[in-house]
C-alpha cells in the first residue's frame, strides 16, 4: 500500500505540475496581451461609465454589443455596419437580429466574442462583471455604462460616442433627445403627477422601486411610481396594490410574453377590482421602456401624451 | 447472524450499511486483491480516458479550430514560441479553452472526491457534497462580499471559503456526539444548517438587486464560463493535499466500513479519521464551490459509477473518483458549450445529462 500510495502521490502531483503550468500561462499571457495591443495601436485612453480606464484603439471598426441597449444605441449613432455581433436578446431595431449573436446578455459565450475580433465590446449592467473582468484578462478592452437616470442615459450615448470615435454625431443625437425632453418637461411642468403602478411582471408581481432609470423615466412623463421602495425590483402583494388604489397600471410588453391587456385583467379576481382597471386605465408602454438606451425618449413622449392627453391636447398627430 | 437474517425479513425492510450494500455493488470484483500493479493500471486507463477527453474539450467551441492547428499552438506556446502563434489561436486555447478545461478539472476531481469521502464517513449512500451544507456556507459568504465589497477582485473567492470553513467548524461541532462524530448526528445538523442557511440566503437574495442578484443566481447553479482571477497553481496544491489526505485514510476508511467497533480492535484510530476525511472532503467542496459554484449531481454520482465500475475498495475509489469526476466534468462542460452555442448552458444540469444515463446503464448491469 506504501508504494502504490507512492505512486499515485506521483501522479497527482504530475497533474497538479502540468495543469498548473498550463494556466497559469493565460495570466502571464493576459498581461503581454494587454501589452502588445497596446503597441499595435491602443493610443487611446477612455474612462467607462462605470470609471474604469480602459486603452482602446484610435480607429474603432469591430464593435460587439452585450445588451439591448447598447446594441439600439449603437444603431442610433448611425454605426450599424460596424457591429459586428449582439446577443440573443438584441431586436431593436429588425436589422439586429441579423448580425451574429454571441449568446445571452448575463452568459455570452466568451469564444464567439473572440472570434469576432471586436476593437471594443460593449457592456452594461445586466451583464455580469465576471463577463467583463474575463475579457479584460484577454486583452479586449470593454467599456461598460450603467445609466442610473435618463440623463446619466444621455450621458452614457455622449460616452459610447466618443468612445467609438464619432463625437459629433454623439452631440448631435443627444441634443436632439435632450431638446425633446424638454419640450414635454415645459408642457407637464404644472400637471399633477399621475399614480402609476408599473408591472414588470405579473406574477409574482414584479414593479419598480425608487433609484431605478424607470421611476425618472416615469418623472418625464408626468407620472409617480405609487410604490416607494429602496429595493430595486421589488415584489408586491395583491393587497398592497388594492391598498394603494394607482390611477394607472403600466405595463412592458414582451414579445414572447401574452400581454397584460385590459380584457385580461378583468378577467382577473382582485385586479378587476381595481379603480384603474374599471376605468381603462391600462397602458402598454412599449419593452424600450426596460431599456436605456435613446428609444427611452420615445417611450417617454408616448407615454405622456397617454397620461396627459390634455396638455398634449392641440398637438396630437404632430 | 440466523437471528439478524430473521428480523430482516421479519421488518421487510433490511438495514444496509454503505458497506454491506456498495460491497453488492462490486459484485466478484471486490475480492480481487487490490495490488499497486491494478491501481496503477486502473488510473493510467482513466487519465487516458481523461486526456481524451480534454483533447474533445480542446477540439470543440464556436471557434473554427482544427485538432492539428491545437497541437501547433499548443507545441509553439509549450516551446515558447508565442510568435509564431496567430493571436486568435492563443487566445482561444491559451486564454479560454486550457483555463476553463483547468478549472473543470480541479472541481471534477475535488468534488468525486469530497462525494466519496462524505458516503463513507456518513455511511449513507445519499451523501453528496453539499449534504452538510458547505456549498450554502459559501454561498452565504459569497453573497455578503457582493454587499459588502462588490468590486474587489477575488473577494468573492476567498469569503466564499471562509463561508464554507464557518459552515464545516459550526457543524463539527453540532454534529458530534460522545466527543467524536457520530454519522447520523453528523448528517442531521448538516441538513439543518444547510436548510437554515439556504432560507439566509433567499433572504439575501431579495434584498440584493440588479448585477449582484444575476451573477449570484449563476454562482448557485454553477459555472465554469468564467475561470476566477486566482491564481490556479494554488487551487491544485489545495486539491493535492485534500485528495492525497483521503488516499492516505482509505485504508482505514475501509476498514471503518465494515463496522466502527471492528476497525478499533484493529487498532484504527476511527475519531481521528473520521475527523480527518470530515475536514479534508469539507475543504474540498469549499474549494470547488468557491472557484464555481455549485455544481450539482457530480459529487453524488462519480463515486458511485466509479464503485460499480472498480469495487468499493476505497484505496482503488479516491483516485478513481478524483479522475473519474474530472472526465465527466469536462466531457459535460464540453457538451454545455456546445450543443446551443453560442448559449451557454448551465453545467451543473449537463453532468447530470450525461451522468444519469451512465449511471443508470451500471445499475440496470448489476441487476441483471
Amino acid at each position: 500500500m506504501k508504494r502504490s500510495g507512492a505512486i499515485f502521490a506521483a501522479f497527482i502531483v504530475a497533474v497538479a505540475a502540468y495543469a498548473g503550468t498550463a494556466c497559469c500561462a493565460p495570466e502571464r499571457f493576459a498581461n503581454t496581451a494587454q501589452g502588445s495591443a497596446a503597441r499595435m495601436g491602443a493610443d487611446r485612453v477612455v474612462i467607462d461609465g462605470t470609471g474604469r480606464r480602459i486603452a482602446i484603439p484610435a480607429a474603432i471598426d469591430r464593435v460587439v454589443s452585450l445588451a439591448p441597449n447598447l446594441t439600439e444605441t449603437v444603431y442610433a449613432l448611425g454605426l450599424g455596419d460596424k457591429l459586428v455581433g449582439d446577443t440573443n436578446e438584441c431586436d431593436k431595431p429588425l436589422a439586429a437580429k441579423q448580425k451574429p449573436h454571441v449568446g445571452e446578455p448575463v452568459d455570452p459565450n466568451l469564444e464567439a466574442i473572440v472570434a469576432l475580433r471586436p476593437d471594443l465590446v460593449l457592456a452594461t449592467a445586466i451583464n455580469r462583471m465576471e463577463t467583463v473582468d474575463a475579457l479584460t484578462r484577454l486583452g479586449i478592452p470593454v467599456y461598460t455604462t450603467d445609466p442610473q437616470t435618463v440623463l446619466q442615459m444621455l450621458q452614457s450615448v455622449l460616452g459610447l460616442a466618443d468612445a467609438m470615435g464619432v463625437h459629433e454625431q454623439g452631440a448631435k443625437l443627444v441634443a436632439q433627445l435632450r431638446a425633446r425632453l424638454d419640450s414635454i418637461h415645459a408642457r407637464l411642468a404644472d400637471r399633477p403627477l399621475q399614480h402609476v403602478l408599473f408591472v414588470i411582471w405579473d406574477d409574482p408581481l414584479i414593479t419598480i422601486g425608487q433609484n431605478t432609470f424607470i421611476e425618472d423615466a416615469l418623472r418625464w412623463a408626468g407620472a409617480e411610481s405609487v410604490v416607494l421602495s429602496r429595493q430595486k425590483w421589488p415584489q408586491l402583494s395583491m393587497e398592497e396594490v388594492l391598498r394603494l388604489q394607482p390611477e394607472y397600471i403600466l405595463y412592458a410588453a414582451h414579445e414572447e410574453q401574452s400581454p397584460l391587456t385590459l380584457e385580461d385583467l378583468r378577467g382577473r379576481p382582485v385586479w378587476r377590482d381595481l379603480d384603474a382597471v374599471e376605468m381603462g386605465h391600462v397602458v402598454n408602454v412599449s419593452e424600450e421602456a426596460l431599456r436605456p438606451s435613446p428609444g427611452l425618449v420615445d417611450v417617454i413622449e408616448n407615454l405622456a401624451r397617454e397620461l396627459h392627453p390634455n396638455a398634449f391636447g392641440s398637438q396630437i398627430g404632430n | 447472524m440466523p437471528l439478524e437474517a430473521k428480523l430482516e425479513t421479519e421488518l421487510g425492510a433490511p438495514k444496509l450499511s454503505v458497506a454491506q450494500q456498495s460491497g453488492s455493488f462490486a459484485g466478484t470484483r471486490a475480492f480481487r486483491p487490490l495490488t499497486p500493479r491494478r491501481l496503477l493500471l486502473i488510473c493510467l486507463m482513466l487519465l487516458a480516458v481523461l486526456f481524451v477527453a480534454v483533447v474533445i474539450a480542446l477540439r470543440m467551441g464556436t471557434y473554427p479550430i482544427s485538432i492539428r492547428e491545437i497541437v501547433l499552438t499548443l507545441f509553439d506556446g509549450a516551446i515558447g514560441r508565442r510568435a509564431e502563434i496567430p493571436s486568435d489561436y492563443w487566445l482561444v486555447v491559451f486564454g479560454l479553452r486550457l483555463p476553463r478545461i483547468a478549472l473543470g478539472i480541479l472541481v471534477g476531481a475535488a468534488l468525486s472526491t469530497a462525494g466519496a469521502g462524505y458516503q463513507a464517513l456518513l455511511r449513507n449512500p445519499l451523501a453528496d457534497p453539499y449534504v452538510l451544507g458547505v456549498s450554502s456556507g459559501a454561498a452565504v459568504g459569497a453573497i455578503i462580499s457582493l454587499i459588502v465589497v462588490p468590486r474587489l477582485p477575488g473577494a468573492i473567492q476567498i469569503a466564499a471559503f471562509m463561508g464554507a470553513v464557518a459552515t464545516i467548524s459550526v457543524v463539527y461541532f453540532l454534529g458530534r456526539r460522545g466527543g467524536q462524530l457520530d454519522s447520523a448526528t453528523l448528517l442531521l445538523a448538516g441538513i439543518v444548517t444547510a436548510s437554515f442557511l439556504s432560507a439566509v440566503i433567499m433572504f439575501l437574495m431579495t434584498t440584493l438587486s440588479g448585477r449582484d442578484l444575476r451573477g449570484m443566481s449563476f454562482w448557485l447553479m454553477g459555472d465554469l464560463a468564467t475561470p476566477p482571477s486566482v491564481n490556479m497553481g494554488w487551487l491544485y496544491f489545495l486539491l493535492a493535499i485534500g485528495v492525497g489526505t483521503i488516499f492516505g485514510a482509505a485504508a482505514d476508511l475501509n476498514l471503518i466500513l465494515t463496522g466502527e467497533q471492528e476497525a478499533r480492535h484493529l487498532g484504527v484510530n476511527v475519531k481521528r479519521v473520521k475527523l480527518v476525511v470530515y475536514v479534508a472532503a469539507s475543504v474540498l467542496t469549499g474549494l470547488a464551490v468557491s472557484v464555481s459554484g455549485a455544481i450539482g449531481f457530480l459529487g453524488l454520482l462519480v463515486p458511485h459509477v466509479m464503485r460499480m465500475m472498480f469495487g468499493t475498495d476505497y484505496r482503488v475509489l479516491i483516485p478513481a473518483s478524483a479522475i473519474g469526476g474530472a472526465i465527466l466534468i469536462v466531457l459535460a462542460d464540453t457538451l454545455a458549450r456546445t450543443v446551443v452555442a453560442p448559449t451557454e448552458l448551465p453545467v451543473g444540469a449537463m453532468t447530470a445529462i450525461a451522468g444519469a444515463p451512465l449511471f443508470i446503464y451500471l445499475m440496470r448491469r448489476r441487476v441483471r
